[in-house]
């Protein structure tokens, strides 16, 4: 199979507008389809989820269909994670990820939203949601930062405990592996800082109904929707991150020893590619 | 979903109202009792998160009287399975919360609660 390739996206209008059209209404359009394809967790994920202590209350900030919602599987209670999303229809299924006959608690809201107790949870997880983010293109260069991409960092930074609280944000890169087999239009082989804008496209199989002799494949019916990303380039999501910070008086470095006045800050505790995503991992630190 | 364990976390983000603004009051609530396994070293853990008086408040409101107005100083099983029964096995099904401040109603549906503004309530 050749590798697919992808359309540049430029955002001409207000973003709010252009994600409506391009993001949240087509994963409502795409729900049931999208989360049918979409039930392995990512390794780097389920390991930080494993490793966090029990009693822990956390945040999945875009959980689509909800699938880090019931992990650890190995010790299923210990831990509890809340789902936000956008898409109604996404939540809907979210709301019994993992199948039986436990429910999961989910919230219908905006990632750029804040309608929590500020750092009321001991974790957050976003994972592919940050890169639905637009900013309007005429906004961006006023403003020199991605403002949406922004403002959904600084949120989580908010969202977890100023004392211990810990992020895992997991974003598509520019870098694609083999597996993943797409590639931008017109794309060069040229050290990009700044990633790229682009519209991925979504092909809805509709499944055949009985009775209309449509089998899967034959269907005359397979509408295309296509869905806004912005591909990360490298450091971009760790630049992100300490401009989220800055925007919260907070330091980024290691948790130091002793302060000579009270610190709050931010340690980068894995700055990391997998399979065709950037990841970074936080942790909250404050000296009193 | 929203249970008691959510509910003690979300607070108003309409614009301006910053203060007042947790917890929200529960309106025309339909609940439904669900039973969820006990994990007493989670409830141990979460305690400390709470926000206490709106958890009883609150529970109270729904028709629950199993907590004590203060936080015990003896964690013993019986109180932390009426805990355990008010977090996570009272489920508000349909219905709304209020801001008690600004009013705003975040309507709840098949047991998803509606957290999105308008525009113009954005801050």
């Amino acid at each position: 199979m050749a590798p697919r390739t992808l359309e540049i996206a430029t955002i001409d209008e207000d973003a709010e507008i252009y994600e409506d059209k391009t993001v949240h209404a087509v994963y409502d359009a795409i729900a049931s389809h999208f989360s049918s394809t979409r039930y392995k967790p990512w390794p780097v994920i389920a390991a930080f989820l494993s490793a966090l202590p029990t009693g822990w209350i956390g945040l999945d900030s875009g959980t689509g269909n909800g699938k880090y919602l019931p992990l650890p599987l190995d010790r299923p209670g210990d831990i509890w994670t809340i789902g936000l999303d956008r898409s109604r229809n996404l939540l809907a299924i979210a709301r019994t990820a993992g199948g039986g006959e436990l429910i999961r608690e989910v919230v219908w809201g905006n990632v750029l939203d804040d309608g929590w107790r500020t750092g009321v949870f001991d974790y957050a997880i976003s994972v592919a949601t940050i890169h639905h983010l637009a900013t309007q293109q005429r906004r961006m260069i006023a403003v020199q930062v991605r403002e949406n991409e922004f403002c959904a960092t600084l949120r989580l930074l908010q969202a977890v405990s100023p004392d211990h609280g810990r992020i895992l944000i997991y974003v598509w890169a520019i870098e694609q592996d083999e597996l993943s087999k797409r590639k931008v239009l017109g794309e060069q082989e040229v050290l990009v800082t700044t990633g790229k804008d682009v519209m991925v496209p979504w092909v809805l199989t509709i499944p055949a109904t009985p009775g209309t002799g449509l089998s899967p494949g034959e269907s005359e019916n397979r509408p295309v929707y296509n869905r806004y990303y912005h591909m990360f380039a490298k450091g971009e999501l760790a630049g992100l991150v300490v401009d989220a910070a800055a925007g919260l008086g907070l330091q980024v470095s290691v948790k130091p020893d002793k302060t000579e006045q009270p610190l709050r800050g931010v340690e980068i505790l894995q700055d990391g590619w997998e399979r065709s995503n950037y990841y970074v991992e936080l942790r909250r630190w404050t000296i009193l | 979903m929203v249970r008691l364990i959510t509910h003690n976390l979300l607070a108003c983000h309409v614009k301006g109202c910053t203060s007042n603004n947790f917890p929200l009051e529960f309106k025309d609530a339909k609940l439904e009792l669900r039973e969820a396994e006990y994990n007493s070293e989670f409830i141990r853990g979460f305690l400390p998160k709470i926000e206490w008086k709106a958890l009883v408040d609150t529970a109270r409101q729904l028709g629950d009287t199993s907590l004590p107005l203060e936080q015990p100083e003896m964690l013993d099983d019986e109180f932390l399975k009426n805990l355990h029964h008010v977090l996570l096995e009272i489920h508000i099904e349909e219905g709304s919360m209020i801001c008690p401040n600004c009013k705003h109603d975040y309507p709840i549906s098949n047991g998803i609660p509606n957290m999105l503004l308008a525009e113009h309530e954005i801050g």
